[in-house]
């Protein structure tokens, strides 16, 4: 009973919460409805029942089906899409990686003139259009029997992808407070125990972000793959700008809308934990 | 720590060495080709006849549409982002879920992002048969494909929204509660904290948000081609149509040199907002 009595707070507090409850209480509604309702219209669209189609008076399909999914996965180019797109981004994830690596270490640990710059020129790729640099690196590619081919999907995906993990890769490096190292080698730590110890375990939750964002990224991609690879390459993206455009079927977009959604947000839920806010920052346009 | 001058040329040239060759390579053949040079069909030569074919009714439409969806975007954002800010800086029970619902939209492709949002616009969409069932009108909507482009900017928006919102929480993070307790105790109301305090502090912040919004959008292609207007298109569609429909690589490049040299403007007004904030945070 004293319990209850001591959780129930006097009359004023507990209306000035009330108040502030309401308002957190509406907000909440709203942004569900807001990020929710836009997500929960395309699961059921691609759930409708072509026997049974879904009009307008009516809240919700009158009955469920797969039979979109079969349709889009029998007759479009969606599962060669898939092949594509999932074997692009690991490859791009890891060429970034290799690239990145050195890169990211002389930004976040060493001192040097012109590092702003660097800084800039590294979010170049994210910041300029897209499809300025997709068609004329595609006039380049042509000229060097680039385009139309695997690899110059992965280098233009890299170039695009490459800053997210270059940057917060250089976050992470530029966090390791220098007194640890310090520490390590007061310590007769060797230079091999510094990097297995202290560098490799305070970069890792760096890395994994940088890795996280990299290949969403190049699963993402479109204006490239559009003009460098299609019609011979055809990732997730371009097929769902084929249902969009050209070829506008509601229910067959939502089915690869939600093939082309549901990995990275599955991905961002597992890393979740690696996404600190500082690194989020870094990836979108902290200098 | 100081390094010798090769160690650190060998460091820096994987990652930042990759991204200068790529883009230069792009940029270079932008502009090049914008002066007919390096055509890869028929001849090149010398010439600024793409630049005076710019000078017509259809890329002055494009140039004033696509500047206003980059403004509209950035400012109609900011109308959401910067007040959706303030509150969740202050930790109350809700604000985490609120921070991690509101971050949704982030990680969804911007085509589906156009999906998602042409759905609930639709003329049988969401919104007309709630609005329809509520009595508030009694005949559906147009909202798609309109020629102002109301729905490209709902949708640029809704995508951008959390990306603003990080911006904006990270700057406001910087700011030192000291300063705003102290004019707390002076007596200073919550709103004049904010108009006096909060917000001159926050400038470079909200700069930073709106400029890196207004690139983006001022230079997409694949939202304004799904949900834009058909006239006028963006420059970037316009672009797109004068190099693959009509064969028009000059014309091409010379916008590709337009959209190019106003995100690096802004890039540049961006670059100096960020020292600023860098500034203020120490």
């Amino acid at each position: 009973m004293t319990d209850m009595a001591l959780a129930i707070p006097p009359p004023h507090i507990r209306r000035r919460i009330g108040l502030k409850g309401f308002l957190v209480g509406l907000s909440v509604a709203l942004l569900l409805v807001w990020t929710a309702v836009p997500l929960f219209m395309a699961v059921m669209w691609s759930l409708v029942n072509p026997d049974d189609p879904w009009s307008p008076p009516a809240v919700l399909p009158p009955s469920f089906s797969l039979a979109q999914w079969e349709y889009v996965f029998t007759f479009s180019e969606i599962g060669k899409a898939i092949v594509t797109s999932f074997v692009l981004a690991p490859v791009v994830t890891i060429l970034s990686f290799i690239l990145s690596l050195p890169t990211a270490y002389a930004i976040g640990r060493l001192s040097f003139r012109g590092k702003e710059a660097l800084r800039l020129l590294i979010l170049l790729p994210i910041v300029l259009p897209a499809m300025v640099i997709a068609m004329f690196l595609s006039r380049t590619f042509y000229a060097f029997g680039l385009a139309q081919t695997f690899l110059g999907l992965v280098l233009g995906h890299t170039l695009l992808s490459m800053p997210y993990m270059l940057r917060i890769l250089a976050t992470a490096f530029e966090a390791i407070p220098q007194d640890v190292i310090d520490a390590a080698r007061n310590l007769g730590a060797g230079r091999l125990e510094l990097v297995r110890h202290i560098l490799v375990p305070m970069v890792l939750p760096g890395l994994m972000a940088g890795s996280v964002f990299t290949f969403i990224t190049s699963l993402e991609e479109f204006n490239l793959t559009f003009v460098i690879g299609t019609p011979t390459f055809q990732t997730i993206p371009t097929v769902l700008f084929d249902y969009l455009g050209y070829h506008f079927v509601r229910t067959n977009a939502a089915v690869v809308s939600i093939v082309l959604m549901v990995p990275s947000i599955a991905l961002l839920l597992i890393a979740e934990r690696y996404l600190k806010t500082e690194y989020l920052s870094s990836a979108f346009g902290k200098l | 720590m100081r390094t010798d001058r090769l160690t650190l040329l060998l460091l820096i040239l994987p990652g930042a060495g990759f991204i200068f060759l790529f883009l230069a390579a792009a940029i270079a053949m932008t502009v090049l080709q914008s002066v007919g040079l390096y055509s890869l069909v028929g001849e090149s030569k010398l010439t600024f006849e793409h630049w005076f074919s710019l000078a017509d009714r259809t890329f002055v439409d494009s140039f004033l549409f696509s500047l206003k969806v980059g403004v509209g975007s950035a400012f109609g954002t900011l109308v959401f982002s910067y007040p959706l800010a303030l509150f969740l800086r202050r930790r109350r029970y809700g604000t985490q879920l609120i921070g991690s619902i509101i971050k949704i939209p982030l990680f969804v492709p911007a085509l589906v992002a156009a999906f998602l949002i042409l759905n609930v616009l639709a003329f049988h969409g969401i919104l007309n048969s709630t609005l329809l069932g509520l009595g508030i009108i009694d005949r559906p909507l147009r909202m798609l494909n309109d020629k102002f482009g109301w729905n490209v900017l709902i949708i640029q928006i809704w995508k951008n929204l959390p990306f603003q919102l990080l911006i904006l929480a990270a700057t406001l993070e910087s700011i030192q509660t000291d300063i705003e307790d102290a004019a707390r105790n002076l007596g200073a109301s919550p709103w004049r904290v904010i108009r006096h305090i909060i917000l001159p502090l926050s400038a470079p912040g909200i700069l930073i948000a709106v400029v890196l919004v207004f690139i983006l959008t001022f230079g997409d292609y694949a939202i304004t081609k799904v949900a834009g207007p058909v006239y006028p298109s963006s420059l970037s569609v316009l672009m797109y149509t004068e190099a693959f429909t009509l064969q028009q690589w000059g014309s091409a490049a010379c916008i590709g040199v337009v959209i190019t040299f106003a995100s690096l403007l802004f890039v540049a007004i961006y670059a100096r907002a960020a020292r600023a904030v860098a500034e203020i945070g120490q």
